[in-house]
This record gives structure tokens, sequence and C-alpha cells, in this order.
């Protein structure tokens, strides 16, 4: 049967593997290869590259940075997160070396754009990344660029309902670097069928036993807190053994 | 013993850089390469593949490797197609639009019963007595695709289910020396690289 999955997260800014506060403050961790590495060794079931000065900046995906990460030989399915705007650089994010793309604003800014990456790379390369929150109106999408909050758009529920995108990350940004997720995110998401990627302030086994065990929920993402103990995923894998999730790649285990 | 060279049709589909360090790194030759010269002399010809299945046969078409594709795998030249690349081995596809296919192994590409996606780690099951698979059987691997390809069971060599109970599809089929695997062995990690390896040596050793 099809596993939920641990995503290992690497935040990069100015080029440098970065633990974010809030998306507020950062400290430097050091190269994201060498991260990505890490992640590939402890048994990540995916990795996301993201990259969050890029939109912003307006200066597209780092190729550069995807390609020197790609060059590890990782094993593990790599998945790309900043600056892409167009169809054209999602493709050449994928050629690359990412196997996947996440996007944030080009949802709201160039909807036709993620319809034309659907029918170049597949729906099932497409993740829909949004920073989200639970606030006294709602559940509300942040603008990371602005930092305005509101409702999820009718163009993003739509890219989502038609199945143009394949999965969401929902991105509890007010507990990014905390040690807290706010559940209320998954259980106010107003689309029921579509599968959710729980990420900001997951640490613990206990907090991703909390988002697995959600129906809507096919993997927790996990950032800084991969960083500080070696085979940081292997240990939460063991403590989560009774959950459908992937067994250390060294064991076998058969369910048919 | 003598380095085995994978010829990787490039047709400019896909993250072909992951499939040449995997291949690297368990010891082949790779050759990325749209030049049938240099396919046909390789010891196995590797069909990898992304995105959508009208798109990949236009590009083959662009290339001109449909006839030589299917010849070579008429000669008995190793073909492994991966991923995208196991569904072209088809006669067809309804993805999008109705599509030919290469013809190579008889079936049809069609959208997934009961789920939109199967995307992440699933049990690869095998299907069969076939030397290839029967080693990962009960093995995790990574997929990422919503359509199948249905096929004859005489060809179905692996299969996997999204859930308890639901019909398990196709994943893995082999006709002689044609081999199609839905899932990523070059992204599934030791168990990926292992079954990989099984896959390359069993039909050069059958070729």
């Amino acid at each position: 049967m099809l596993r939920k999955r641990i995503v290992g997260v690497i935040t990069v800014k100015d080029g440098w593997a970065v633990q974010s506060m809030g998306y507020r403050r950062y400290l430097p961790l050091g190269r994201p290869e060498i991260l990505a590495l890490n992640l590939d060794r402890w048994g990540a079931d995916e990795i996301v590259l993201q990259c969050i000065d890029r939109t912003s900046t307006q200066a597209g995906p780092d190729i550069a940075m995807i390609e020197r990460v790609a060059q590890k030989g990782l094993t593990t399915p790599l998945i790309y997160l900043g600056g892409i705007h167009t169809a054209q650089q999602a493709v050449a994010v994928v050629h690359a070396g990412a196997d996947r793309i996440a996007i944030d604003a080009m949802l709201t800014d160039e909807p036709s754009q993620v319809h034309e990456i659907e029918a170049n790379l597949g729906a099932q390369a497409i993740i829909a990344a949004l920073p989200l929150s639970v606030e006294p109106a709602g559940l509300m999408h942040r603008n990371y660029r602005t930092g305005a909050l509101a409702p999820l758009s009718d163009t993003v529920l739509e890219l989502m309902s038609k199945r143009i995108v394949s999965e969401v990350m929902t991105i509890d940004w007010r507990n990014d670097g905390g040690t807290a997720f706010d559940t209320r995110i998954l259980d106010t998401f107003p689309l029921a069928d579509i599968p959710l990627i729980a990420f900001g302030g997951l640490a613990g086994a206990d907090q991703l036993r909390g988002v697995l065990t959600r129906k809507s929920v096919v993997a927790a993402a996990v950032g800084n807190t991969l960083n500080y103990r070696e085979h940081a995923i292997r240990h939460l894998k063991k403590a989560l053994g009774d959950l459908p999730i992937r067994a250390p790649s060294h064991e076998r285990r058969v369910d048919h | 013993m003598k380095r085995r060279t994978i010829g990787i049709v490039d047709y400019g589909v896909g993250n072909i850089g992951s499939l040449e360090r995997s291949l690297s790194a368990l010891g082949y030759r790779c050759q990325t390469t749209s030049n049938p010269e240099t396919l046909a002399a390789s010891s196995l010809i590797l069909l990898p593949g992304v995105g959508a299945f009208p798109t990949a046969m236009a590009a083959l078409h662009d290339h001109d490797m449909v006839g030589f594709l299917q010849e070579r795998a008429q000669s008995g030249q190793p073909l492994v197609g991966i991923c995208l690349g196991m569904q072209l081995l088809a006669d067809s596809s309804d993805e999008i639009r109705e599509t030919s296919g290469l013809g190579i192994i008889p079936g049809y590409v069609t959208a997934l019963e009961n789920a939109d996606w199967h995307i992440g780690w699933n049990t690869l099951e095998a299907a069969s007595s076939d030397p290839l698979v029967r080693p990962s059987d009960g093995r995790t691997v990574y997929f990422n695709h919503s359509f199948v390809l249905r096929t004859s069971p005489e060809y179905v060599i692996g299969v996997a289910r999204i859930d308890q109970g639901m019909t398990p599809f196709p994943v893995a089929i082999r006709r002689e020396n044609t081999v199609g695997l839905q899932f990523h062995p070059e992204k599934s990690q030791a168990a990926g690289l292992q079954l990989l390896t099984d896959v390359i040596e069993g039909l050069c050793r059958a070729a």
C-alpha cells in the first residue's frame, strides 16, 4: 500500500541553507548540497529544496543550485520551490535535476502557465505551496511578498479542484521555526480530497503523528530540526513505526 | 568483468541526469544520445520519460526513434522503459487524446482507477517467477504517475496497489528482452538500485 512520507526541507537564502524562524530571522546552516546528501543517506522519502529569495528578487529558479544538488547523485526524489514564474522555467528545473516542482506566487500571478506546466510535465509533478494561517475570519492565504492575508482565491481553488496540481503543501508560516503546527489549517482546508503535505513547526514524532494520522495528509515535511541529529529521519521513522510509513531502506516489509 | 554500456535515449524529455548518475554509481558506462548507431552498440537501451504521453511520442518521432526502437526490440537487444518510458512501450494511450505508442508490448495506457495519482513510496509485488523482479518482492519503490499500462497478464511481472483491498495494477512488465518499470528505480534508494542492477544484468545475460 502507498506509504505516507516524511519529507526533509532545506531552506535556502542567498545560496546558503538556513534555519528559518517565521521567515523573519535566519541562521546559516551550510551548503545546501551537503544537507541534501545527508537527507538522502538518512532515508528521507522526498527532499524539498526551498529557495526563499528567488521570487522577491525576480531571479527565477536557481538552476545552478539544483544542478549542484543533483550532481551529488541523490537517490531520493527532489522537489524544487522558488522563483518559478513560467512553464519554461519549470521544465528547466526538471531538466536540471528536480523530479517535481512546487509553486506559490505563480498560482495567482500566472494560472495559464500552470496549465502549460501540466501539459509538459503532468499534474503529478506540480505541488501548490500555500503559506496559510487560521485567523478569526477563517483560513487565510498569505502573500509573502506583501504580507497580506486573504482567503484562498477562486483561481487557486480551481487549480486544485480541477487537479491541475496534484498535492498541496500547507505551510504554517506563523509557526515556521517553532515547535508546533496549527492542525486547524488541515481541518479547515476547503477541499477535502486533495492530498496535503503539512509543513511548518513540525518537530518531534508526536507532532508528526498528529498530522500523519489525518486522512487528507499524505506527507509531513520537516525542516530545521533534521539538522541537529545524525540520522534524524531514521529516528523519526522508528518512533512512528506503527503508522503506514516506509521502513528504513534496509528493511523489508511485505503487506500483501 | 567488462563494463556494460547503457545507451540512454536522449529525446529531450525529463530528468536524465539522475539516471546517468545512478547507473554510473552502479559501475555502468552511460551514453546519452539519440544517435541510433551508438544506441544499437550499447549493451542495453534505456528509455526514460517524464510528462505527457502525446508530447513524449511526438519527441520520439522528431528524433526518428520510433522505428529504431521497434527494430531494436524485435532484434532482441535489451530495452528498458522507465516511468513514462514504460507506457510508451504500449500500443496506445488515451492521455489527453488518443495517441499511438511504440507497440512493443501489447496494451493500452489509461487513467488509474479509484485514484487521481499514485505518488510516493509503495510496495512492489512480484506477479510471476520472473527473476528480474522476484528478488525485489516486498520492497518499496518511488512512484509518480496517474496513468497505467493495461496489458495481458502474461507480460506482467510486478504489480502495486494503492490501498489494501484495491485491485492491483501493472507496474513492471516484460516481453522477451523488453522491460517496463512504472516506478523510478533511480529515485528509490538502495532498493531501487538493487532492482535496477537485477534488471540490467538479467536482461544482458538473457540477450
